[in-house]
């Protein structure tokens, strides 16, 4: 039985010695601006990895927990968590992809443009996309960060007549993270 | 002698050396983590499931006004178009000190009473069930507003106070449904006649279930346990919550007419068979 034990060890320790960066803690923040009203929030619970063993191209994933988005006013929280993205029944946003252009970054320690073409998943609604974001290396360690807007049409939020006005149908979306070697 | 589970734990070991592979092909599956417990939120849409005090309190900094109506009763028919001519009036401020307590004032045409109030989450619900319900203090002081009927009288100005003190039990079952349990006590410092008991006790249970994510309908139903006068009622009401961004609404039908604690827990008379009934609102609006 012993041995079993060991040959499951193995098995974990042969995958995990690729080379990946990862963070627990990068920060998301987002942006609704109409002339009635400005609704942003943050969060600095995104998790995300980068995937730089397969050589040309790099993986990479990012995860946010909805419910960690803290707002100014307690009832738009209320409201973003129970009427819009329903963060009980779906309680993550995810993207997953790639980042085609990896091989050609100079290597150097500035910020360079990165393209991430993949998948981007809010409100149980996946929705294809690329990101264009930059990236910097310090050490042993990477820098990611990336502005993009997302449609609320494009993941099922419904947003009723009402307060249409308060809410933009566009929501521009900043991130930035800093991913250590594991 | 072989153990019995050797053969498992070897299977589930082959099991893992085939699985691994194939799962760590997500980068996703790299990222995932225990989800992290929370207090749980909006157990109820507003401070009140109809009449009673439901757990929820105004955020830190947050002035949440009530305005509330309860019309004449429904069997007086045409002539007062249902109840609609007459209406009795509420108006109550509550004010968030901290994201836990709040205090209220209120003023009610009913008997002319003015309310002072303090709400306070003494246990919050935890996601994971560690705490599987919220617990919170309400309390409320009345004061009668109505002249005296025999001014001649040594009328002393405690004779026109009475107490509440609840505590709200509370349990968001699931997105859609929420229970509540509030046991009050009622003191009042003036009884009518000596018969009367100044302490009440009563037992309101209620709900609310969502329907969509901005309406519900709410019930409650308050069970005298000892010192209720002869002659009164049951409290039951039925309602409908409509929120609409910083605004809810809440439309009901109830067998009480007052709108404090006292009123609709001790002196409701209504009778819901006899149509002896009040249509009503509260209309509530936040400002942060």
């Amino acid at each position: 039985m012993k041995n079993t034990f060991l040959l499951l060890l193995l098995s974990g320790s042969l995958v995990t010695t690729a080379q990946q960066h990862i963070t627990r803690a990068g920060h998301v923040h987002f942006f609704s601006s109409t002339p009635l009203e400005d609704i942003e929030a943050a969060t600095h619970q995104m998790s995300a990895i980068l995937d730089l063993s397969n050589g040309s191209s790099a993986g990479f994933a990012f995860q946010v927990p909805i419910l960690s988005f803290h707002f100014e006013k307690a009832l738009m929280e209320e409201h973003f968590n129970e009427n819009y993205l329903e963060s009980e029944r779906f309680p993550r946003s995810t993207f997953e992809g790639t980042i085609e252009n990896w091989a050609d970054l100079p290597d150097n320690e500035e910020w360079n443009d990165v393209i991430a073409s993949g998948t981007f998943t809010l409100h149980a609604t996946p929705n294809s996309t690329t990101i264009q974001g930059q990236a910097r290396k310090q050490g042993d360690s990477w820098e990611i960060r990336a502005a993009f807007d997302v449609l609320t049409a494009d993941h099922a939020i419904k947003i009723p007549k009402l307060v249409q006005k308060q809410i933009a149908e566009q929501i521009a979306v900043t991130v930035d993270a800093q991913l250590t070697l594991r | 002698m072989q153990h019995p589970f050797r053969s498992l734990f070897f299977f589930i070991a082959l099991f893992g050396l085939l699985s691994f592979p194939a799962s760590s092909q997500s980068l996703l599956d790299a990222l995932d983590s225990e989800p992290e417990v929370r207090e749980v939120t909006a157990t109820f849409k507003d401070t009140r499931v109809i009449n009673m005090q439901s757990n929820e309190t105004p955020g830190a900094g947050v002035l949440h006004f009530v305005i509330a109506h309860r019309f004449g009763r429904i069997n007086e028919g045409a002539y007062s178009l249902w109840g609609l001519d007459n209406a009795s009036m509420r108006m109550g401020f509550d004010y968030g000190i901290t994201d836990r307590w709040s205090l209220g004032i209120g003023r009610s045409t009913f008997q002319k009473t003015i309310e002072a109030s303090i709400k306070g989450k003494l246990l919050i619900q935890k996601s994971d069930n560690s705490m599987p319900v919220s617990l919170t203090y309400y309390g409320v002081t009345m004061a009668n507003g109505l002249r005296w009927t025999d001014p001649e009288r040594d009328n002393l100005f405690s004779s026109r106070l009475s107490y509440v003190h609840q505590l709200i039990l509370t349990r968001k079952v699931n997105e859609k449904t929420s229970l509540a349990v509030v046991p009050s006590m009622t003191h009042r410092n003036l009884v009518s006649f000596t018969s009367q008991s100044h302490d009440q006790l009563t037992i309101g249970i209620g709900g609310r279930h969502k329907l969509t994510h901005r309406v519900s309908v709410n019930t409650e139903y308050h069970l005298p346990i000892k010192g209720l006068d002869d002659g009164t009622t049951n409290s039951l009401s039925l309602g409908v919550d409509i929120e609409t961004g910083g605004h809810v609404f809440q439309l009901h039908v109830t067998n009480s007419q007052g709108m404090f604690e006292r009123a609709f827990l001790t002196e409701t008379t209504g009778r819901w068979l006899d149509g002896d009934l009040f249509f009503g609102f509260n209309l509530s609006r936040v400002f942060s």
